[in-house]
């Protein structure tokens, strides 16, 4: 069982609005842990690194049933992740299609799975809120306007 | 120092529906407050009203949450109340998590990372939930006190209004130098009395305001918290001045042998066993008061609206119209959990949406009963604060009171509240010539020279009515079983 379809989408949106943010920059990191950071960053401020982690964890944790190549991934303490290079494509690998697919599978699979838990702990709003503090630039549609647009 | 010197201390409102007033017109700006009480009682909800009721993108809240409630749980159950306006989350409202800090440094690191956000934020309110938490923590290179003092004296600097939440009990109150360093102290009780829990509010301490004294009632529901305060939202209202105005029942007999009719503004107590007609007296004292102008609320606790408005109908009164009109509510509560403030502020509210001039509680035993029982040993205490302070702006109020029927004794009431009412009408069951025949009287009329006559009355269709003139022919009538001054006429006298 995968995490609801919108969320996915959701997920899949903020990966692809990241990497078109730092498309320019020189990072080496992968969009999913970049993304993955700036929930850390926002998250860990709001309800502590240790809620963090454990919402985290829990998010890997399902991920990796659905994603195989995510086996080497894990939260550390402090909630950042680690592993993840080894499978994830890298930001500069990605610059020229990053409006397509900036992430693998994988990296869809455990963004949308953090992204459900929050929904499923604080709710729409609240998540929404948090992301839009996360980046301030981008616009989040509700997930009742997104299927309203849709039909 | 004249009053224009004197610095203005801004009130900053609760939100918190009856707080405010039990605060004295809000909560000082840049105060230093603890919220006080047990778990479960309250303080994270009332903190979050407090914030949202004030924060705003120019001057945010910011909410610390230390070890303890996980923020994201609380954030969880908090956004089911009303007041929580997810808005308000992108900008005005900032919650961060101190617990690393606390957890991995001391008090000193703590004290650095709050300045360093409220530096940052330039909040207008903090909240620091729960700071009792990262209080017990040992080994701390900075005692508590000089933590406490530093931070009300960093956050009054930036002019922050602050709320510290902490678990405390009771016996903790005294010789603790936190209570001593804040500005302001909010106790929440929660007890539970046979099957109901009851919870008080006591703002132990808040200075440079008049706080209303005691225990106030509280109530926690799906909008938050909402408080009752013991004045019941009148201290501020002017009391009118004694009137001469007479009211009338509408039973001009009852109006001569009340000298004109009740004095407005009074407390009138009828009080008699079931089957007497208190009720139908009440209905003629409001329906009266209307076709006069004056609107009024009739609180009943034992028969539904539709019931009290059909037997009113029954009498020639139309309760109906007035209440489409908006010039009578008919209030049925029966609550059961309720506390007497609460029930008192439900009929409080509606004697100020319509304006009432006349007030008819019927009856008291059925009032007392709506009341968990935990509220009931307040009752006689609450109905007193309450009749005070609404014949103080003038309402009229009648309450009815059945009283248990003795043929040796004849009590007023048998809720020892006498001393509430300005004016008492006893009505009883007299035994006759064979005959169960009703009887009134006027016991006491505060400032009135009221008939002091025993009269006979029935109920007719158009109510209650008044026969004759005064018995005068019985002696013993307020025993029941009333004996005939000539017994030879007794005798002889057929009867009716």
């Amino acid at each position: 069982m995968t995490a609801p379809p919108e969320i996915r989408d959701l997920a899949r949106r903020l990966l692809v609005y990241e990497a078109a943010v730092d498309k320019t920059s020189e990072t080496v990191e992968s969009v999913t842990l970049r993304v993955y950071e700036k929930l850390r960053q926002s998250l860990g401020v709001f309800a502590g690194v240790a809620c963090f982690q454990s919402l985290a964890f829990r998010a890997l944790t399902q991920a990796k049933s659905e994603a195989p190549d995510l086996w080497a991934a894990r939260v550390a303490e402090d909630g950042s992740l680690q592993g993840l290079g080894e499978f994830e494509p890298q930001a500069d690998m990605v610059k020229d299609n990053a409006g397509e697919y900036p992430a693998g599978e994988g990296g869809i699979a455990l963004i949308a799975r953090l992204l459900n838990l929050l929904f499923v702990f604080l709710g729409e709003a609240l998540t929404l809120s948090l992301l839009r503090n996360a980046w301030p630039g981008a616009t989040f549609d509700d997930r009742s306007s997104e299927n309203r647009r849709k039909s | 120092m004249s009053t224009q010197d004197k610095v203005t201390i801004n009130k900053l409102p609760t939100g918190v529906p009856g707080l405010d007033e039990i605060v004295g017109g809000g909560l000082p700006e840049f105060s230093f407050n603890i919220i006080a009480g047990a778990p479960g009682s309250g303080k994270t909800t009332l903190a979050h009203q407090i914030v949202f009721a004030n924060a705003s993108p120019e001057r945010p809240a910011l909410y610390f949450t230390v070890l303890g409630e996980s923020a994201i749980k609380m954030l969880r159950y908090q956004q089911q109340y009303t007041f929580f306006d997810p808005a308000k989350l992108s900008g005005s409202i900032r919650f961060i998590n101190l617990s690393q800090v606390v957890l991995e440094k001391d008090l000193g690191a703590v004290l650095e990372e709050i300045t360093k956000e409220v530096e940052k934020a330039n909040p207008a309110v903090v909240v620091v939930d729960s700071f009792r938490t990262m209080v017990l923590k040992p080994q701390s290179d900075m005692d508590l006190q000089s933590f406490i003092q530093r931070l009300a004296l960093f956050l009054a600097s930036w002019q922050a209004t602050t709320f510290l939440i902490g678990e405390y009990a009771e016996e903790e109150l005294r010789d603790n130098p936190i209570f001593t360093v804040a500005d302001g102290l909010f106790w929440l009780r929660q007890t539970a009395e046979r099957n109901s829990i009851v919870r008080k509010l006591q703002i132990v301490k808040l200075r440079g305001q008049d706080s209303v004294p005691g225990l106030h009632t509280f109530r926690i529901t799906d909008a938050g918290v909402q408080a009752f305060s013991r004045t019941f939202g009148l201290t501020a209202r002017k009391r009118k001045p004694p009137c001469d105005r007479r009211l009338s029942f509408g039973v001009p007999e009852l109006d001569k042998m009340l000298d004109g009719g009740v004095r407005e503004g009074d407390s009138v107590l009828i009080a008699g066993s079931s089957g007497t007609g208190k009720s139908v007296l009440a209905t003629q004292f409001i329906a009266e008061g209307i076709r006069q102008g004056e609107p009024g609320i009739v609180a009943v606790f034992e028969e539904r609206p539709e019931a009290y408005t059909e037997r009113a109908t029954s009498l020639g009164l139309d309760l109906e119209t007035p209440q489409k009109d908006g010039k009578l509510t008919i209030l049925y509560l029966r609550p059961l959990d309720l506390s007497v403030d609460e029930t008192m502020q439900s009929i409080l509210d509606a004697v100020q949406k319509i304006g009432a001039k006349r007030l008819v509680i019927d009856s008291l035993a059925g009032f007392e009963m709506a009341l968990s029982p935990g509220f009931r040993a307040d009752f006689r205490e609450s109905l007193y604060r309450m009749i005070f302070a609404l014949t103080g702006i003038g309402v009229t109020i009648l309450s009815t009171v059945e009283v248990d029927e003795s043929f040796t004794e004849f009590p007023f009431s048998t809720y020892s509240i006498s001393f509430l009412c300005d004016d008492i009408l006893r009505l009883r069951y007299v035994s006759i010539d064979g005959q169960l025949r009703k009887i009134m009287v006027v016991i006491k009329m505060r400032g009135g020279n009221h008939a002091k006559d025993i009269r006979e009355y029935e109920i007719t269709s158009k109510g209650v009515v008044i026969l004759g003139k005064r018995l005068t022919d019985y002696q013993g009538l307020i025993s029941g079983v009333p004996m005939h001054s000539n017994r030879s006429d007794q005798r002889n006298e057929p009867s009716q």
